[in-house]
């Protein structure tokens, strides 16, 4: 766990170091409570700032989402991140007006993960495909576009992938209305 | 038409025959139904007489909108719904989202949950390794194998039924802990299968791995270097297989891996090159005799105790936060991003399934090698398309 939170950090200054715009978020709750400990943790932190409390992984956010390929080749090139693990977005609630772009990489050679966040405004859902980066990142964005509605610029084969080709809507927007019926299958 | 030329190269007699031949590239599709996808995957492939030149997979004939559910019930309702992604090796499913949610929990489940929960991984691990050996064996024609892998598997799904009553989808390992203790006698029965698969194993080596056939088929087919691997995000035996030593057992200690002895085995091109299906078959055969031993260091050292975190209940409410945890399943790395903003419900739940990542890359092995073939590079990559699909 310690090896997230010394990844984190490290990246974080050499990206800064660097030029680029990223903040640290670090959770504010400890990883591993005590037994018999967890739940009044949680219920202290909430008393006491309830806006911050945050548990899990440290990660980076990107404001600036237009130098998101420019960071990952750094990330790659620079700082080992080798692999690109996962991508997806998520969409927290509907009443934001962003999605948020997550990308996990991880560094074979150093034993190191990463977490970086990226937020894409939902009326303008364009974000900069890494695929010219890490070959891996097609097809996650391929489902992430189909569910979510984000557009991945310069994608080299932007299909749907699990879903029918004539499928409308984002099933993971949470605004997502549910289809009536597909084909004259009913969906109810 | 055929002309002839002459070439100086040539010696006295010779004669150089270039055939005009107009050729097609015709389209096959491998799939939905077809045995060597493993379940509903289409291929689409496009060949030149007995070479490909082209290849195109299709998804999702198998989803179930697992994500979508996953934001639709419980923290522990959700439990199930990991057992069907890859159906083969459901302990280490639950395993993986167990130990995600217990991140955002802020708990660890008790030492004797933890070894529990190790014996079962492995013993998983074997079986659903088992599978993958025996069915490849069928995909390039050897049935026979296929029987005796699955009758050490029936042994494996037997210890499983005692233990949590369950067969295929055992929803057993859950957050904080695991279902109920083991029942008295499971450890001896797991103890007695160590043995005996100690004595089994050489005969799925020699009757299928080491066999002639078998090393002509996948020895120097497929090729996936140490690059592509990387690249593409391959995890697993794929990525063993291409001589990556990396192992999230060894490299990122979780439960009691660390104190544990066993190796990482990494394809070392043992029959061809480096990182073709042979590799990938020796890594999977070699993992399972690797695992039993991490299982009898796991029954040597287990004790009496707790199975189940007190602070843990039915109904989980993680505290506002996300976490990414990702563990070695058989086929690679499981992760589950867990997004939750306090409530009893997930507000994202992102899977990443391994069989998905490896999948992706084996489009890209498929042009240029011989139509034969790619009923051989399909089964190496070892998919499960419930978790391809989700």
């Amino acid at each position: 766990m310690e090896v997230l939170f010394e990844a984190a950090r490290d990246a974080a200054a050499a990206l800064q170091a660097a030029g680029f715009e990223v903040e640290l978020h670090q959770p504010n709750l400890p990883v591993y409570a005590p037994e018999g400990e967890s739940k009044r943790l949680a219920k202290k932190h909430k008393e006491e700032d309830p806006v911050h409390e945050w548990r899990g992984d440290p990660y980076l956010a990107l404001k600036d989402r237009s130098r998101l390929l420019e960071l990952c080749r750094f990330l790659r090139d620079e700082l080992g991140y080798e692999v690109l693990m996962d991508a997806t977005a998520v969409d927290f609630d509907a009443e934001d007006e962003h999605l948020w772009g997550v990308y996990q990489f991880l560094s074979v050679g150093r034993k190191r993960r990463l977490s970086l966040k990226t937020f894409i405004p939902k009326a303008d859902c364009r974000v900069d495909s890494v695929t010219a980066v890490y070959p891996a990142a097609d097809w996650h964005e391929r489902e992430a576009s189909e569910m979510f509605g984000v557009e991945y610029l310069g994608h080299p084969d932007p299909r749907h992938i699990l879903l029918p080709d004539d499928w409308v809507g984002h099933p993971l927007r949470k605004d997502y209305q549910y289809p009536d019926e597909y084909h004259g299958i009913s969906c109810k | 038409m055929a002309n002839s030329t002459k070439d100086p190269a040539l010696r006295a007699g010779e004669r150089l025959v270039e055939l005009d031949v107009r050729t097609q590239d015709v389209e096959i599709n491998m799939g939905p139904q077809h045995p060597a996808t493993h379940g509903v995957l289409r291929v689409l492939l496009r060949a030149d007489g007995e070479i490909l030149t082209g290849a195109q997979s299709h998804l999702g004939y198998l989803h179930r909108c697992a994500e979508k559910i996953g934001e639709k019930v419980d923290w522990l309702q959700y439990l199930p719904y990991t057992d069907r992604y890859d159906y083969l090796s459901a302990m280490n499913n639950n395993l993986a989202y167990s130990l995600a949610v217990e991140k955002l929990l802020g708990v660890e489940a008790p030492e004797r949950a933890q070894f529990i929960r190790v014996i079962l991984a492995e013993l998983n691990r074997i079986a659903s390794h088992l599978v993958a050996v025996g069915t490849y064996g069928m995909d390039i024609g050897a049935f026979t194998p296929f029987f005796y892998a699955l009758r050490e598997r029936e042994l494996l799904l037997d210890i499983f039924e005692k233990i949590c009553g369950a067969r295929l989808t055992y929803s057993y390992i859950r957050p904080g802990g695991l279902m109920n203790d083991a029942p008295a006698g499971w450890l001896e029965q797991v103890k007695a299968f160590t043995e005996l698969f100690d004595k089994k194993w050489g005969e799925y080596w020699d009757l299928l791995v080491d066999s002639k056939i078998f090393v002509e088929r996948t020895a120097n087919v497929g090729v996936v270097s140490e690059e592509l691997a990387l690249a593409w995000g391959c995890s697993g035996p794929m990525l063993r297989g291409s001589g990556v030593d990396w192992d999230l057992r060894r490299d990122a200690p979780h439960l009691v891996y660390d104190r544990l002895d066993f190796e990482v085995i990494v394809g070392r091109g043992y029959r061809g090159t480096v990182g073709d299906c042979f590799d990938r078959n020796y890594v999977r055969m070699y993992e399972m005799v690797q695992s039993n031993r991490m299982i009898r260091q796991c029954l040597e050292q287990i004790e009496d105790g707790e199975v189940q975190h007190p602070d843990v209940g039915l109904l989980l409410r993680p505290a506002p936060g996300e976490a990414y945890v990702g563990i070695e399943n058989p086929r690679g790395e499981l992760g589950h991003y867990l997004v939750s903003d306090g409530s009893k419900i997930a507000r994202r739940l992102r899977v990443r399934g391994p069989s998905f990542c490896n999948l992706a890359v084996a489009e890209h092995l498929l042009p240029g090698c011989m139509l034969a073939d790619a009923a051989a590079i399909i089964g190496s990559v070892d998919i499960v398309i419930g978790e391809t699909d989700r």
